[in-house]
């Protein structure tokens, strides 16, 4: 009979400890964790390969994506790039403020209210928000903007704005009400009032954890593709300064044409090109905004 | 003065994002159910979706979700428990990022990847679909899992230690059935994740006409997800859309219960946990 | 490891009953049809039919012509649906799969407009008004005779059947590059939802999708200007018609050929006209 695992066990790097039977299972169940996550990287460097052997750089800088002559990536990244970041933007002031009132302001029990609600959007299926995109955002924001066509970067970053809200918002109210209450009661003690001190003590506090909330709802964002794929229009063009064009992210051009590439060598390796470019996006995002929260939570 | 104006604008603002769940339930709700005629859960749809129910499409998605839980459940708990219990130090920090990275990585790369390491072997089909869901869901598992098994009290290892038992005794018989209600949590959440997920299987599981229920692991099954996507195509038709609603109901009702049903489990966590 | 045991004995179980279905049931009674959109309600239809008297299963899925064929010539269909013939690259790439087309109706590709550019008294187009639109030279519908509004251009994915048929009549280049595009679309019946939504939009359609929101222009040259009805393709007047295709990899057999005959036969050729289309046997016209 093994004993059993104890307090005063050191062992280095590795930290293994002796296996029993049972442990060995538990072995093979991690190996397995571990062969999927890192696969997933992998697989995707490794069906990159022929397409970047065949463009080299002119992959990630040319705009112009025609299968079977050229596979240029530009106008999907600057897409996802621009919807992605106008997502950011509108999020933030309305994400802050809620945050800032449930933290601050809301008893205990609304608060929990407001979370709950808050997990419950965030758990809406991205169909659901691709179905009110196109039945209600894109004639909208066509009829209201008086554009030519509803179908736009910027009616893609709004419907991504209300999927990301919920996350951003919880997150960021996990930051600000983790600020520990001697910083309220010290700044209250000086004479500020409740919303200075939110203002001036709190939230510059809990920087760190809406930094990390902010990047987050970033990687989500980025990574949509049912509800974009259908508001977006599906142009692969660098957009300039205009975002009220049609125009395609990775996620909703790596939608639309995954089908088409079952089976094609270039075409299937420049789609994984394109998935390795917005998985190296995403985990850059995600990795930074992890840290952030981390910090924030010590 | 000013405090009591930026006060009431961002309780306003607070107000309408609550209110925002409600609109889009509500939307749901009053576009949806017209298309509820009576036997809309049980018939078959007809006429490439315009008529009839969408009894075969939430099978299908049953189906991915359930099979998906199953694969994914026993990766994710032996892989928890090994992390907690055998490992310490920067591997097992590593491993934690891992599981961090998958769980942000966008869902349709889990369909790319998947068709080449599942799909090009087993077809566009129901399993091939539910091993890349099990795949994304494992993330949502593990957490589940890790935070029953991390927040169970030192006392109970203590108590196996001073019984002298062997560490696979310790945790068949402390640690799983006290972890039990997180595990449940985790199932749950990852059944409303499947659920929902539809860039991971719309071509590496589901067809558009033929099949009803799937007959072999290699057919494919239809969903509610892609049902609803090919009906959301043709937004001008207002009978699609109005099927196209009425089915969206029906996956948002289905991930709402699972949501809720897993807070309720997860309640109990905490307060096993603060015993 | 008593909880586990009764996991692993599960999916070992699972897995065997699994594998064994999956042997028994796999040969032979599935046939899976991929492609274009057009003929996908045909395909779709004649399935339905076709499966009341027979074992057989039909998988029809879409995806657009150039993934029909594409699918057949590498083994992951045995139909494919494709609104074109095989293109001479398509030919060279698959040689080895010795594809083989079964024209199952014809089919007449519309230039459409949305309604109100229509009431606004845009009736026809020729191609070089139309290249214009698509090249983006021509930007404002009053300049061929529509009200003062920018055009909508709506193109489709580069693959598509309707597409090719349509580049070809306006360029001569079934693979024409367009830079007046505005928006993308896939299948017709999301091209058809993105017109209607538009007040101002041009798109390709094949015939059958035409309803009260999208209107076709009569095309030819002037004072032979026809609009795509079915008189007018059986007149070989109407200057964008097609046939609708089943490829297959070599010669049929078994399910897939009695499913291709039913297609060909009177039964199929009534769903064929019924879903908008027109029979095959009723071309008169020289392709």
């Amino acid at each position: 009979m093994k004993v059993a695992r104890g307090n005063d066990f050191r062992s280095g790097l590795s930290g293994i400890r002796s296996l029993d039977p049972a442990g060995w299972v538990f072995a093979a169940m991690n190996l397995v964790f571990l062969v999927c996550a890192v696969g997933l990287g992998g697989f995707l460097l490794v069906e990159s390969v022929p397409v970047v052997r065949s463009e080299g750089l002119g992959f990630w800088l040319g705009e112009n994506w025609w299968v079977g002559e050229t596979f240029g990536a530009l106008s999907m990244i600057c897409g996802s790039l621009i919807v992605t970041g106008l997502a950011v933007s509108l999020v933030l002031p309305v994400a802050l403020s809620g945050a800032l009132f449930t933290s601050e302001y809301l008893a205990p029990s609304l608060r929990r209210r407001v979370k709950g609600v808050m997990e419950l959007l965030a758990g809406v299926p991205g169909i659901i928000y691709g179905l009110l995109g196109v039945s209600f955002l894109t004639v909208g924001i066509k009829d209201v903007l008086n554009l030519l066509d509803g179908n736009t970067l910027f009616t893609a970053g709004c419907l991504l704005a209300i999927m990301i809200l919920p996350t951003v918002l919880t997150l960021a109210e996990d930051a600000l009400h983790s600020v520990p209450a001697e910083f309220r009661e010290a700044a209250q003690g000086l004479g500020l009032t409740k919303l200075q001190t939110a203002w001036r003590v709190v939230l510059p506090q809990s920087l760190p954890g809406i930094a990390g909330a902010v990047l987050l709802g970033v990687g989500r964002a980025m990574g949509e593709t049912i509800a974009v794929m259908l508001v977006i229009g599906s142009l692969d063009k660098v957009p300039g300064f205009n975002i009220f064009v049609a125009g395609q992210t990775i996620p909703s051009k790596l939608g639309r044409e995954a089908a088409q590439a079952l089976g094609s060598e270039q075409h299937w390796s420049a789609l994984m090109g394109l998935g390795l470019t917005l998985f190296l996006m995403v985990a850059a995002f995600t990795f930074l905004g992890n840290i952030f929260i981390k910090r924030s939570s010590r | 003065m000013v405090e009591k104006a930026v006060l009431a604008f961002i309780g306003a603002i607070t107000f309408l994002i609550v209110l925002l769940l409600v609109f889009i339930l509500g939307t749901l709700l009053v576009k949806g159910l017209p298309a509820f005629h009576a036997g809309f859960l049980f018939e078959e749809s007809r006429d490439f979706g315009l008529s009839g129910g969408i009894f075969y499409q939430a099978v299908g998605t049953l189906i991915l979700m359930v099979t998906a839980v199953l694969w994914s459940l026993p990766v994710a708990l032996g892989s928890v428990l090994f992390q907690t219990e055998y490992l310490s130090g920067k591997f097992k920090t590593f491993l934690t990022q891992l599981t961090y990275i998958l769980n942000a990585t966008p869902t349709i790369l889990f369909g790319l990847v998947g068709y080449l390491f599942f799909g090009v072997y087993l077809g566009v089909s129901w399993v091939t679909g539910s091993l890349i869901l099990a795949v994304m869901i494992l993330p949502t598992l593990q957490v589940s899992i890790r935070e029953a098994v991390e927040a169970l009290p030192e006392k109970y290892r203590e108590a196996g230690m001073a019984l002298g038992l062997s560490r696979s005794s310790q945790i068949r018989r402390i640690i799983l059935p006290q972890c039990f209600y997180g595990i449940v949590t985790g199932v749950l959440l990852g059944l409303a994740r499947a659920a929902g997920e539809t860039a991971a299987i719309m071509f590496t599981a589901t067809t558009f006409s033929g099949i009803q229920l799937p007959q072999s692991f290699s057919d494919p099954v239809p969903t509610l997800q892609t049902h609803i996507l090919v009906l959301a195509q043709e937004a001008a038709n207002p009978q699609s859309l109005a099927q196209a609603w009425g089915a969206g109901l029906v996956l948002l009702g289905l991930v709402l219960m699972l949501t809720l049903t897993a807070w309720a489990f997860r309640t109990r966590v905490v307060m096993e946990s603060e015993q | 490891m008593g909880r586990y045991k009764k996991v692993w004995i599960g999916l070992v179980f699972f897995l065997i009953t699994g594998w064994g279905l999956v042997s028994e049931t796999v040969a032979g009674s599935r046939v899976q049809i991929v492609g274009s959109t057009t003929v996908l309600p045909v395909a779709s239809r004649s399935a339905q039919k076709f499966m009341a008297s027979s074992k057989v299963r039909i998988l029809v899925n879409a995806g657009g012509s150039g993934v029909g064929i594409h699918s057949v010539a590498q083994g992951r269909a045995d139909i494919g649906m494709a609104s074109r013939g095989i293109s001479p690259d398509e030919k060279k790439r698959f040689k080895k799969s010795r594809l083989k087309t079964h024209s199952v109706g014809l089919d007449a590709v519309a230039c459409v407009v949305s309604t109100e550019i229509y009431q606004a008294g845009v009736r026809h187009l020729t191609p070089t008004q139309i290249a214009g639109i698509y090249m983006g030279k021509i930007r404002n519908w009053k300049e061929v005779g529509g009200p003062d509004r920018q055009i909508v251009v709506i193109d489709k994915e580069r693959h598509r059947g309707t597409r090719h048929a349509f580049m070809q009549y306006v360029f001569g280049n079934a693979t024409q590059r367009t830079p007046g595009t505005l928006l993308v679309t896939g299948s017709n019946n999301e091209e058809q939802a993105k017109i209607a939504q538009s007040d101002s939009a041009i798109g390709m359609l094949s015939f059958a999708w035409i309803n009260e929101d999208v209107k076709a222009v009569s095309l030819g040259s002037k004072g032979k200007e026809f609009l795509p009805t079915w008189e007018a393709v059986r007149q070989g007047r109407y200057p964008i018609v097609r046939k609708l295709n089943f490829v297959t990899a070599g010669e049929p057999e078994g399910e897939v050929k009695a499913f291709i005959d039913f297609v060909k036969g009177s039964e199929g050729q009534k769903i064929v006209a019924e879903s908008g289309y027109i029979p095959v046997d009723d071309e008169i016209f020289q392709p």
